[in-house]
């Protein structure tokens, strides 16, 4: 988005080499994270990722084992949690039974010892914003779930500080209500001009929130950027296949020849490809489903000269409503595409022919998952620039 | 069940009789202490009489009736009150610690009411003797605290662990201490676990009577030792005695027990019947 802004913004939060393990299992992994002052930074991280140990080491609710964590140019690695500052809102909402609702989001003024006329108006600032005013003399368990949560993102918001963590908390919402909290959550970022690290598994919320986006699996950043790039130009096998919805068509290939001779051969289908030299002629090979087409409906905007195209049968079909997602099966391979005309002539065991461009393949090495190249058309380079281009 | 009316209401009845006959010995001590000495020993049980309140009155003009009474209140409620204090800072370590053989601890600790309290009294009254506490005050009460430690701890353990985790870790980072998640966050939420330790201990120590016995002297004897002791006057059994000093006696945990029967639920299963209260 705005890249040369971002590199003017000193980082608030820097992870570096940050390793935890529990017992002998390894939870983070040499993690490195930068978050920009001012940005919402997403972790995004499929389940068991370390998401929350990320979130205690960071509160100081846990010590890592090795590396640093810096905020605000200050090596925090050590300090207590109740000196780093953090504004903090739980994926639990842990909202205190014993304390009205009002009592809750005034919780951390009350500790930090702000007069009570001043907590008054940030409390009911926060309620506004989150749209709880009326419930601000209730007790927690009066409350719904969706009200929970936002009496806990009040409580976190409502604290004095330059900096946030918000830990998972749209999970287990209903999606009507994810989304105005989305919403609420980006309008609440300008508003503050504070820096949040935001953590979820939901890669839409994810996308749709990040200034930044870090993709976290295996306890460590695979990678980090604007969620526009990552998407459409990820530097890692894993970056693509965690990155998107519904996720991508990951198919093992090989490479062979060289230069402008190279080709990528794969079990359903083989196309030419411009790509650094690999290590390895193992390769993965990934495919959004929304670059799968049936070949009877080319996109008005993509003529392709030399598409790749194979028979498949739908083995399935998921209305959406704005959009299906269509299964398919190619022998035993299993492919998923997303299908926006509603095209009922290729309905449930339908035979049909798809058809890729192969300038939309991104080729990556099996081994490291690091990004090699993408494919090309037999014509030349001429239709790859636009796409291709980009990489450097 | 709604099929057979009549056997339901015969399974009431049956239940009525049984609680009634539970209650028979407490009526006995009611009305026995209303009545005069012919009155209380008559072979043929008297219902109807003239109550008077002569034993009551003499019983309170005894000349160490109230001094043991007053005693009986501290001890057991001054003990009860540290018990507690120290069971939930005990409590709270071993449910937030979890310190290796947390378990075993917990089973060392209430060793001492497994077993009759006449095995344990000689070892204490020996560490006592060596001590030079037995007789006095302080020891007394802080042996009271000591009998009733264990069961506290086990019913607020309860309670803590039933207190998420997540609420500490809240109230630490939003820069509250150690202390303050203590009482301030966590102490709030176990409050009907207090109150079960606290009744269910005062219980314990308002009727104890051994160790009082032993360990205590003039100055520490609660009402249960008297009731002992006194008994026998002028080479006979004192009934209108043991009536009048029992019913005064009892009046107090009864009415504790009407207003914290709940409490006194969670207490006997330590905590996890939580939901009840």
């Amino acid at each position: 988005m705005n890249g040369v802004a971002r590199a003017v913004n000193p980082p608030i939060l820097q992870m570096e080499r940050v390793s935890k393990r529990y017992d002998r299992t390894p939870v983070l992994n040499d993690l490195s994270l930068l978050a920009a002052t001012g940005d919402l930074t997403v972790v995004y991280g499929p389940p068991a990722a370390g998401k929350s140990v990320l979130v205690r080491v960071l509160t100081g609710l846990e010590k890592p084992d090795t590396g640093r964590i810096v905020l605000r140019g200050q090596d925090v690695t050590s300090l207590p949690p109740a000196d780093r500052n953090i504004g903090y809102v739980p994926q639990s909402f842990a909202l205190y039974p014993h304390l009205s609702v009002r009592g809750n989001i005034a919780y951390p003024l009350d500790l930090a010892g702000v007069p009570a006329a001043e907590s008054r108006d940030v409390v009911q600032n926060a309620a506004q914003m989150l749209k709880i005013e009326e419930h601000l003399d209730k007790t927690p368990d009066q409350l719904s779930g969706g009200q929970k949560q936002r009496v806990a993102i009040a409580r976190g918001i409502a604290k004095r500080t330059d900096f946030f963590i918000l830990d998972d908390p749209l999970a287990g919402l209903d999606f009507k209500l994810r989304e105005q909290l989305v919403d609420d959550l980006r309008g609440l970022k300008t508003e503050t001009g504070a820096s949040v690290l935001y953590v979820t598994s939901d890669v839409i919320e994810a996308m749709t929130l990040a200034d930044e986006l870090a993709v976290l699996a295996d306890g460590a950043i695979v990678e980090s950027g604007p969620a526009e790039r990552l998407y459409r130009r990820p530097r890692h096998a894993r970056t693509m296949a965690l990155v998107g919805f519904p996720p991508v068509n990951i198919l093992p290939g090989t490479l062979q020849g060289r230069g402008a001779s190279a080709r990528c051969v794969t079990r359903l289908f083989a196309f030419p490809v411009e790509a650094a030299p690999a290590a390895t002629s193992e390769v993965l090979v990934g495919i959004r489903p929304e670059h799968v087409r049936f070949a009877h409906r080319p996109e008005a905007e993509e003529i392709i000269a030399h598409p790749i195209q194979f028979d498949a049968t739908v083995a399935l079909r998921e209305d959406l409503g704005g959009e299906d997602i269509v299964y398919l099966a190619v022998g035993d391979t299993a492919l998923t595409m997303v299908d926006r005309d509603h095209d009922r002539r290729a309905d449930i065991d339908q035979r049909v022919t798809i058809s890729i461009a192969p300038q939309r393949l991104l080729l990556f090495d099996a081994a490291t998952g690091a990004y090699l190249g993408h494919g090309a058309t037999e014509a030349g380079a001429s239709v790859v620039a636009a796409a291709g281009a980009q990489h450097g | 069940m709604t099929a057979h009316p009549w056997r339901q209401r015969l399974y009431h009845l049956l239940l009525w009789i049984v609680a009634l006959l539970f209650f028979s010995p407490v009526l006995w001590i009611f009305m026995a202490a209303f009545k005069s000495g012919g009155e209380i020993v008559s072979p043929t049980p008297v219902f109807i009489f003239r109550p008077t309140m002569d034993n009551i009155i003499r019983v309170i003009q005894e000349p160490n009736f109230l001094d043991y009474l007053k005693m009986s209140f501290v001890l057991s409620i001054g003990s009860v009150l540290i018990a507690i204090v120290v069971s939930f800072l005990a409590a709270y370590s071993f449910s937030r610690y979890r310190p290796t053989g947390t378990n075993f601890i917990m089973f060392l600790l209430l060793s001492t009411r497994m077993v009759p309290a006449s095995a344990v009294v000689l070892p204490i009254f020996l560490m006592y003797t060596v001590l030079g506490w037995s007789k006095t005050f302080h020891g007394m009460i802080l042996f009271y605290a000591m009998f009733s430690i264990p069961f506290s701890l086990w019913i607020l353990k309860g309670f803590l662990d039933g207190v998420s985790l997540r609420y500490d870790e809240t109230a630490l980072v939003n820069g509250g201490s150690r202390l303050h998640t203590m009482f301030r966050v966590v102490l709030p939420q176990v409050k009907p676990g207090l109150v079960a330790a606290f009744i269910f201990n005062i219980l314990f120590v308002w009727n104890e009577f051994l160790f009082n016995y032993i360990l205590g002297g003039q100055g520490t004897t609660m009402i249960p030792v008297l009731l002992a002791t006194g008994v026998k006057q002028g080479g006979m059994t004192d009934w209108s005695f043991v009536a009048s000093i029992s019913l005064i006696y009892m009046l107090p945990p009864i009415i504790a027990i009407f207003f914290f029967q709940k409490y006194l639920l969670v207490g006997m299963t330590f905590g996890t019947v939580r939901g009840e209260v």
